[in-house]
């Protein structure tokens, strides 16, 4: 079960949600918005993501008196997202093609020989805090990049439970993954971006 | 006895805690003979630790404009439901 856990930021938007306050709407659709168009992007394609977001944002300013506080805004907001996109899948009948086929990345793999021992071994260490790292604006944009290319599904999961930091159950309930697909997803999408740093450490380039 | 190649497969799992006791403490005693492996997960760690620190997803302008719209609209709405009856 949730935990109550608001601050009082958290308690402040809330109630000025509930007032109506059109500036309290902005600063929450830019401050939630991307983990709702994450959880949006795993069932749906790119604009029909954005348009289920939308939609739900109007539906906040009905709901948002009904909410109960038993969890945290994010994750409430998150669940209305994919609730709305499963009724939507519902509805046309399709489902979210996911592999969840366990193992390596094939570029990690081909790293290891027969015996299974490192053939290719990481080389360097990434020595940096992940501060440090991320104030190179080059990793950034090259960590966006792959975010973007990786699988829906991968990164999906990845941006709920590293970016923002969401329990294992509650990434399971939004994405509707049992535990043991979810370990797949993100660790096949760690392994993507583990793969990129590693090069862009290495050679300096994305 | 767990290979390299083993605890690659599982590196996510240690990682967040999600082994059994069992697992956890091979996978510590790999990692104490083997300098490869503790460089691949001291890495794979940091990787993780760099997607937390990342903001994810810059919202496009006219997402964000949309949806003000959008909202603004239904606030006037709801706030003065009989203007247009």
């Amino acid at each position: 079960m949730d935990s109550a856990v608001h601050t009082q930021t958290e308690l402040s938007l809330i109630e000025a949600l509930r007032r109506g306050d059109a500036m309290a709407y902005q600063k929450a659709v830019r401050e939630y918005s991307p983990g709702m168009l994450a959880v949006a992007r795993f069932y749906l394609d790119h604009s029909s993501a954005e348009e289920v977001v939308q939609d739900c944002w109007v539906t906040v300013i009905d709901a948002i008196h009904k909410f109960e506080g038993r969890s945290g805004l994010k994750t409430w907001l998150h669940r209305i997202v994919a609730n709305r996109c499963k009724n939507k899948l519902r509805a046309s009948k399709r489902e979210v093609a996911t592999d969840f086929s366990e193992g390596l990345e094939p570029d990690l793999a081909e790293r290891f020989n027969a015996t299974g021992r490192w053939d290719l071994p990481p080389k360097l260490q990434f020595h940096d805090s992940a501060d440090t790292l991320l104030e190179n604006g080059a990793l950034s944009d090259c960590l966006d990049k792959h975010l973007s290319a990786l699988p829906e599904t991968q990164r999906s999961a990845l941006m709920l439970y590293e970016a923002h930091q969401h329990k294992s159950e509650e990434v399971c309930n939004i994405l509707d993954v049992s535990a043991s697909n979810l370990r797949v997803l993100l660790h096949r999408g760690r392994q993507k971006i583990f793969l990129m740093v590693e090069a862009f450490q290495e050679t300096g380039e994305c | 006895m767990l290979m390299c190649r083993d605890l690659a497969v599982i590196a996510s799992d240690y990682i967040d805690g999600e082994l059994s006791g069992r697992q956890s403490l091979s996978v510590k005693m790999h990692l104490m003979m083997c300098r490869d492996c503790r460089t691949f997960i001291g890495n794979l760690r940091a990787t993780t630790d760099l997607m937390k620190g990342h903001s994810s997803g810059k919202l496009n302008e006219a997402f964000l404009q949309r949806v003000d719209e959008r909202v603004a609209e239904a606030l006037r709405t709801k706030t003065s439901p009989n203007k247009d009856k």
